[in-house]
């Protein structure tokens, strides 16, 4: 009888003598995890290389992208949509740091079915705050006082060739659009040119104590069409100053971004 | 003998009281041991912890490697070294070289266009061979996490531990022929025999005895603590100056993509750092092969071609003492500079995607948006930090004290 109880203290001692957690509290564990890719024409991106046709008729090439992605939201059937961590969570993703890439979502997500993910592309006005990012690679984003101030949507760089055969540097730079009285001096306003994005087949369930991978493809020749044809040869090189141009990028936006739900057992292990 | 067990002890206790008696002793362990921390062990030596301040706008994420934290010690010892020239293993004044010999804190740690024995600012070793690129400065370098000299060759990406950080620069430029070209067992042996300095490592470090590693750590710290952040333009971010007219023009050409679109590659009112420390074929020539090979360029890191003719983006702070420009120096003034940026940058297929201009050679500036330019740069020089005593030479040595 004694050792039984003895039996029962050492139990006792080794489960709870050092738990912080507070007894009886279930711990949700099921877990979002949110990538990142580049597709151009269905296939994926092949960088520094001539090799795409935009609707212009533009050859070019993509360098590097970054981006800025904020205000997820997930949709359930019945019940109130579960935005991601309010205030925080704006992600940045970058085609050279695969880290960047990959984004394990720590919210506390109910577990179930949910109809669709939206996000904003870039920052929505309120967040979108000078020196909210101190550390690169974020605050190398930053999008000029004077034109703005906050950070840019995106950076797409890459070069077409031009009509006179020559390959050009582009900067497809994204961000808050300015009203000139006189250009490129006198600014009278400025533009809020970030837009939501609802992503198109993005359905999913969330088994209790599970994880779920979405992949979010940025298709980039989607930014050069529908429903604008976007004409390098017309548009130049740079766009931060030109907030026609900006406009129809952001037009375009709308269906740049695809998504692929993976199947339950299939997550990919970083 | 065999020394007997008593009979009666064990043999005539009940199996169950012995199993009480097992979980009683664990008891015990668990209560005396199962929560309680190790009491801390009372060091010997210990060093005095340095807090950098950061400055308004800079970045929080330090690149200070773990097994280098800075002490106070640390960073007096360093300051002596950095200036003492028996670092280079020689005691002959006419050879002695230290990292303050090129590194002019005047000059904001470069040599500059008027270092009075590196004519136009190309510094050379002690045998007289000249050193393959021009300076960078030793500024703001505890924010750099993206790789040292001008292609990035030291860097936590190298897979080779020994070229890894500012700690690894140290023992580059004893044994490096366009520097010191030394020997690092002289170099330490003659610091080991100086008075002073075995008193000063252990207070750094624990120990006396002098280690080219903890050489390296010393100067590496004394380094770090070399911050700019009080120019005009910082006091114009903090709100407590106005930029006149002029540089406020400049600050507007300087951050505009129509202006002279500086601030992608060299920072601004975002980026305070005034460069990413990333690398970037800046459109200054169009050969890159043959001849032309610069076997130091960033290619000959990544083996991208997309990087050949890359070099590291310098830190525009105090850049008007920072003379000649470019990584090979083929800039004597700013004006130049400006000059090259405005209307001679040179088509290749690897310039860098931000050198958009280039269809036009340059940003095409008028006279007056180069001099409001200029004005703007001008209120990034720092002359405080150019002239603090704490970066500047020690007024005597630990063996002079």
């Amino acid at each position: 009888m004694r050792s039984t109880i003895f039996f029962l203290l050492v139990t006792i001692l080794f489960n709870t003598g050092c738990r912080k957690d507070p007894p009886g509290e279930t711990v949700s564990t099921q877990k979002l995890i949110l990538t990142f890719d580049f597709m151009i024409d269905g296939n994926p991106l092949q960088r520094d290389t001539l090799l795409y046709m935009n609707e212009a008729g533009n050859q070019y090439m993509v360098n590097e992208i970054q981006y800025f992605i904020s205000d997820v939201v997930l949709h359930r059937p019945n019940g109130d949509p579960v935005l991601l961590d309010a205030w925080t969570a704006i992600h940045y993703i970058d085609s050279d740091l695969p880290d960047t890439r990959r984004w394990e979502v720590y919210d506390t997500i109910p577990a179930g079915s949910y109809d669709s993910v939206s996000f904003t592309f870039g920052i929505n006005e309120a967040k979108n705050q000078s020196l909210m990012f101190l550390n690169p690679p974020e605050s190398f984003m930053f999008w000029p006082e004077y034109l703005g101030g906050g950070y840019h949507y995106m950076k797409l760089n890459g070069k077409w060739l031009d009509t006179n055969s020559v390959v050009q540097p582009f900067d497809f730079h994204l961000g808050i659009g300015q009203i000139y009285a006189h250009y490129p001096d006198s600014i009278i306003g400025f533009v809020q040119n970030y837009f939501t994005v609802s992503l198109p087949n993005s359905a999913f369930s969330l088994p209790a104590n599970g994880q779920q991978q979405i992949t979010i493809v940025m298709n980039i020749e989607n930014w050069f069409r529908n429903p604008n044809t976007f004409d390098f040869n017309h548009w130049g090189g740079d766009i931060m100053q030109n907030q026609e141009a900006m406009r129809l990028g952001c037009e375009n936006g709308h269906d740049v971004f695809t998504s692929i739900v993976a199947k339950q057992g299939s997550i990919e292990q970083k | 003998m065999q020394q007997r067990i008593p009979s009666g002890s064990l043999k005539s206790t009940k199996p169950g009281a012995i199993i009480s008696l097992i979980f009683s002793l664990l008891l015990g362990f668990v209560l005396l041991h199962g929560c309680k921390k190790e009491e801390p062990s009372t060091p010997e030596w210990h060093a005095t912890p340095y807090e950098i301040d950061i400055p308004y706008g800079f970045p929080t994420n330090l690149n200070i490697p773990e097994d280098n934290p800075m002490t106070v010690e640390g960073v007096a010892l360093g300051r002596y070294l950095f200036y003492d020239g028996r670092i280079s293993g020689r005691s002959d004044p006419d050879s002695m070289m230290s990292c303050g010999t090129c590194h002019i804190q005047a000059n904001s740690f470069e040599c500059g266009i008027n270092h009075p024995k590196y004519f136009g600012g190309f510094p050379f070793g002690v045998t007289g061979k000249p050193t393959p690129h021009v300076m960078l400065p030793l500024v703001n370098l505890v924010w750099n996490s993206s790789g040292y000299l001008w292609n990035g060759l030291v860097s936590n990406a190298n897979s080779n531990p020994a070229y890894r950080n500012i700690e690894d620069l140290v023992w580059m430029g004893i044994v490096a022929e366009h520097e010191m070209d030394s020997d690092t067992n002289l170099s330490k042996q003659l610091i080991q025999n100086t008075s002073g300095y075995p008193e000063l490592f252990y207070k750094a470090f624990g120990s006396e005895t002098v280690t080219v590693k903890n050489m390296g750590r010393a100067i590496a710290q004394f380094i770090r603590t070399l911050i700019s952040a009080n120019s005009r333009f910082d006091k114009y971010l903090r709100g407590e100056v106005q930029l006149t007219p002029a540089e406020i023009q400049g600050f507007i050409l300087f951050t505009t993509e129509e202006g002279a679109d500086c601030f992608h590659c060299h920072g601004g009112d975002g980026n305070p750092l005034f460069t990413t420390h990333l690398f970037y074929n800046n459109g200054k020539d169009s050969l890159f092969t043959g001849p032309w090979e610069d076997p130091r360029d960033r290619y000959h890191i990544t083996g991208d071609p997309m990087d050949l003719g890359a070099y590291k983006a310098t830190t525009l702070r105090n850049i008007a003492v920072t003379g000649p420009y470019m990584h090979d120096g083929r800039f004597a003034t700013l004006d130049e500079v400006i000059e090259f940026y405005s209307h001679h940058l040179v088509w290749s297929p690897y310039i860098d995607p931000l050198m958009h201009h280039i269809a036009d050679n340059g940003v095409q500036l008028t006279p007056a948006e180069k001099e409001q330019l200029k004005a703007f740069i001008a209120a990034l020089h720092d002359e405080e930090f150019l002239t603090n005593p704490d970066f500047g030479p020690p007024d005597k040595f630990p063996d002079e004290e």
